[in-house]
């Protein structure tokens, strides 16, 4: 850090020299800054891996250590517990067998009574017999019990060994969870990424998205505009049907406006002309459009209005009129002007 | 851009299908006619063409302005017309037989005049011929003649004749102009009452003095002149016979003598006074000296003028806050507001046919001559200029003179009273302001 | 009437000139100009036409301060500013307006008294316009203007049989030109005592 920024206030100096000097002192500023700022926001990112780590170095296990004594006192409670349990049913098995053999041995006492002399010589072969097991039997019992002694002992040697896996296996899983735990604040920062990644690619496929629907409106609009289109051709050539039907009227109608124009901009309406004025005049033409022949059919009662009107029809050199000789004959031949000023300058 | 496209495609779709729609209706309104009619409504809105020929001179004419040069500059003046360059022209004829109407409609003219002149013992005479070029028609054929010094008046009458001849209107190039300079400042100044030509030219000074000359009025037989002199310290008005130089006074009360205006009769003058403490409107009749009171209002009133009909009048009042015109059927009736919209309307000068009444009119920070038609109540700006006052119609109703500032200095201007035109009479020396357009008198 | 000696008259224009700096409330541009002072050419005019009344004060009256008391001072100071007032005859309007404006209440009082106390005084109030507008109209606006100053003087003392009134409309500007600042000096009442 005091690297850089001793590398900035070096380049901030150097800086003022020039424009360019400056333009590339304030980059390298800004880049400086930058990289400054990244290794100061790094670290405040960071302690949560450390203390995780520190504590999982800590001699005394903090991480829940109280809930895992008490849970590991319980446990071997239990299996205290269990064992004398064990060993309660163990001694009374053994008192059972010992009441068993001794009532049978009282059966055959009893037996041995009612049968009595008939088996004097068995009942003491039977007496031998009877002291020999019974020997044998108490063996047995103390056979039992050392096995079972032996068993106990073994019992408690694995429960040791047991305990001390167990340990080994808490000090593994606890390795294991710290692994974890920075496996996971792996996998977050990576998460992170992914997520940034995944934004940026929702961004992208939003975008995408937009375009693609704007590209489909578009098609829509150019669609409508397409039928928009064909509905007009269609009405158009609905039109030019009808026009067609009525070909003359319509190039009549059209010659007739060319005509209204041509002589608008020919005619200067006098300056005594007003509103009320009317001056009709019927002209003859010839096929080619030239004038055969104007003549006042009625009057504006104002002189020079007249001869404006006149002025202007005979001002046109050709009229315009259709080719068409049999239009031209019944439209054009001889037709009416009436002059009448509406909008006077 | 895309929507645009769209929307003005769009646009020109209805349109041809409103066409379509209109020669369907078309076809059903017309195959009842038997004849085709077609209706002109609107004509061109320029100028008419004409070709004034330079005239044929025999004898010694005297210097000065030719003839023909001065009549290209009155059909120009109007505005109405657009005189051909000469020096545009295929050929000069002096006569009929040498115009050829081929030529001229070759040139684009509506109208072509040709004429000769005679010098002859101290008199010009003029033969001039007025040709439709189209119709290839003489339309006017006439002599005129004047004493050798006179030739422009020779010139102003033949453009009186063109112009009725061509419109219908009579022209009103031979009308005479008042008008007051201004030369000096503070204790130089001197004020100079004028008359001249309505091109300016020919001015004759009627009178001089060291103190403000107003308001000069024409009465309705041009023989006379009213106005408002200070010479005396403080405004009294006039009226002055031109032919003598004999004047009288109009009015000397203690206050404001101003703002005449003769009656169409010439019988009786309005006037402003304020001998009562306050503006306001009297008529004066000449001939018994009686003054009526025609206004009463504790506003300013002032700057009346009667209608074109001599019946009611038009007058100025702050009555409502600011300057504005009101109108009197009859004298002494009552008032009716005719401007609205502006917090400036002033001085208000109606035409000769009762159409149309022009006046001062502020729009924002200028002041430009307003023309009102008096049916529609449209209101229309004539004036392009700034400083714009005094204006006054010209008695056939088609120019409007008014006076205007041309680099701080006044001027006066005349334009075609639908604002087409616009010139400005050569200046003279000084100020130039007050202009009064006289009558047409034969 | 009197004669003023030169440094009087700095005196008193200098008072004027602060007199006008402390009043003027408005913000009109002329009016530092235009409260003050004839001055340049037009001054020669209104000693010609005026007379010397024009510029009041007593003869010998001294005004070095250094050697007058503070009594005599304070009287000095008093009477220099009643003659700045005096001085002050030109008074503005704004546009189609005749309304007398605040700050030439205290000339125009002044000279209203002056008038009262000296009942043989005519004085002559000249309304103008500026160019602007029509003629006529003007001519009115200019009469209204200087009947408003002559009804202000008659309320204040003065009698009306030494006031007369004329309108010279747009007609006499005291400065030339379109401009704001040439309007507001032309649409003034002038006072000329005779």
């Amino acid at each position: 850090m005091k690297g850089h920024e001793r590398d900035t206030v070096n380049k901030e100096s150097i800086s003022l020299k020039s424009p360019i000097a400056m333009s590339l002192g304030l980059h390298l500023l800004i880049v400086v800054v930058a990289l400054a700022g990244w290794s100061w926001t790094n670290p405040m990112q960071e302690p949560e891996p450390r203390s995780i780590s520190a504590r999982l170095i800590s001699p005394e296990p903090k991480p829940s250590p109280v809930v895992d004594e008490q849970d590991q006192r319980d446990e071997a409670d239990k299996r205290e517990q269990a064992a004398e349990k064990q060993r309660e049913k163990d001694e009374a098995e053994r008192r059972k067998a010992q009441q068993e053999a001794e009532r049978k041995a009282a059966e055959k006492a009893a037996q041995e009574k009612a049968r009595k002399i008939e088996q004097e010589r068995k009942q003491q072969e039977a007496k031998a017999r009877e002291k020999a097991e019974q020997q044998a039997r108490a063996k047995e019992a103390a056979r039992k019990k050392a096995e079972a002694e032996a068993k106990e002992r073994e019992r408690q040697k694995a429960e040791q060994e047991r305990k001390r896996q167990e340990e080994a296996k808490r000090k593994a899983e606890e390795e294991k969870k710290r692994q974890e735990e920075q496996r996971r604040a792996e996998e977050a920062e990576r998460k992170r990424k992914e997520e940034e990644a995944r934004k940026e690619a929702e961004r992208k496929r939003k975008e995408a998205e937009r375009r693609l629907r704007e590209q489909q409106l578009n098609a829509l609009a150019e669609e409508a505009e397409e039928a928009r289109e064909s509905e007009a051709r269609r009405q158009r050539e609905a039109a030019a049907a009808r026009a067609r039907e009525a070909q003359m009227l319509t190039d009549s109608e059209k010659y007739q406006a060319l005509i209204r124009d041509r002589l608008a901009q020919a005619w200067y309406p006098p300056a005594s002309a007003t509103e009320n004025m009317v001056a009709r005049l019927q002209i003859t033409l010839l096929p080619t459009g030239e004038l055969q022949g104007v003549t006042l059919v009625s009057s504006s009662g104002n002189t020079a209005f007249d001869n404006s009107a006149l002025s202007a029809v005979r001002s046109l050199n050709r009229y315009p009129v259709p080719g068409d000789r049999d239009t031209f004959e019944r439209y054009f031949r001889q037709f009416t002007i009436e002059f009448n000023p509406k909008r006077l300058r | 851009m895309f929507k645009k496209q769209n929307s003005k495609r769009g646009l020109a779709k209805r349109n041809l299908t409103v066409i379509g729609w209109l020669m369907a209706m078309c076809f059903v309104a017309s195959s009842a006619r038997a004849e085709l009619l077609i209706r002109i409504t609107e004509g061109a809105n320029s100028a008419i063409p004409v070709a004034v020929v330079p005239f044929a001179e025999s004898g010694a004419m005297p210097a000065g302005d030719k003839v023909s040069s001065i009549v290209q500059a009155d059909l120009t003046m109007s505005g109405e017309f657009k005189p051909l360059d000469p020096s545009k022209m295929l050929s000069l004829p002096s006569e009929r037989s040498e115009v050829y109407f081929r030529d001229w409609r070759m040139l684009g003219q509506r109208y072509v005049l040709v004429g000769q002149l005679t010098s002859n013992s101290g008199r010009v005479e003029a033969r001039y011929e007025l040709f439709d070029v189209n119709r290839e028609q003489r339309i006017l054929g006439e002599t005129a003649a004047a004493p050798a010094g006179n030739v422009r008046s020779l010139a102003h009458h033949i453009s009186d004749r063109v112009y009725e001849a061509i419109t219908g209107e009579p022209g009103a190039f031979s009308t005479k102009l008042a008008y007051v300079t201004l030369t000096g400042s503070g204790k130089n100044s001197v004020y100079r009452l004028h008359i001249s030509d309505i091109d300016g030219q020919r001015s004759k000074v009627r009178l001089e003095s060291g103190e403000p000359i107003l308001s000069p009025a024409w009465s309705p037989d041009g023989k006379k002149l009213a106005y408002v002199s200070f010479e005396t310290g403080k405004p009294v008005i006039y009226i002055h016979e031109l032919a003598t130089g004999k004047r009288t006074k109009a009015a000397d009360f203690p206050g404001l003598n101003s703002a005449p205006a003769w009656s169409p009769d010439g019988k009786s003058l309005l006037m402003t006074l304020s001998k009562d403490g306050n503006a306001e409107v009297y008529e004066k009749n000449l001939a018994s000296g009686k003054i009526t009171k025609l206004t009463n209002h504790w506003a300013i009133d002032t700057e009346a003028a009667w209608d074109h009909a001599g019946k009611g009048v038009f007058f100025t009042s702050d009555r409502s806050g600011g300057p504005q015109i009101y109108y009197m059927e009859r004298p002494g009736a009552e008032a009716r507001r005719i401007t609205f919209g502006s917090r400036y309307n002033a001085r208000a000068r109606p035409d000769s046919k009762g159409e149309y009444v022009y006046y001062v009119h502020q729009r924002e920070r200028s002041f430009h001559i307003a023309r009102r038609n008096l049916k529609t109540d449209e209101e229309f700006i004539v004036t392009r200029t700034g400083t714009d006052e005094s204006p006054s119609v010209s008695p056939n109703g088609r120019m409007l003179i008014y006076a205007t500032e041309q680099g701080g200095k006044g001027v006066l201007t005349v334009v075609s009273a639908d604002g087409g035109a616009a010139y400005s009479l050569p200046a003279s020396e000084g100020e130039v302001r007050e202009p009064a357009w006289g009558p047409i008198t034969r | 009437m009197m004669k003023v000696s030169a440094q009087n008259k700095a005196f008193a224009m200098l008072l004027s000139f602060g007199l006008v700096a402390g009043c003027s409330s408005t913000g009109d541009t002329m009016e530092e100009d235009g409260y003050g002072y004839d001055s340049g050419s037009d001054v020669a005019a209104i000693d010609q036409e005026g007379g010397s009344t024009v510029y009041g004060g007593e003869d010998g009256e001294g005004v070095s301060s250094s050697v007058l008391s503070d009594e005599e001072r304070a009287e000095a100071r008093a009477k220099a500013e009643q003659e700045a007032l005096r001085n002050i005859t030109t008074f503005y309007f704004d546009f189609d307006t005749s309304e007398i404006k605040q700050e030439a209440r205290n000339a125009l009082v002044t000279h209203a008294r002056f008038l009262s106390s000296n009942p043989r005084q005519q004085v002559r109030l000249e309304g103008h316009a500026d160019e602007r507008g029509s003629k006529e109209y003007n001519l009115a606006l200019g009469e209204r203007r200087a009947k408003a100053v002559e009804r202000f003087l008659v309320v204040n003392g003065a009698s009306r049989g030494q006031i007369e009134t004329v309108s010279y409309g747009e007609e006499k500007p005291v400065v030339r030109g379109s401009s704001e600042s040439a309007y507001a000096q032309n649409r003034r009442v002038e006072l000329i005592f005779k």
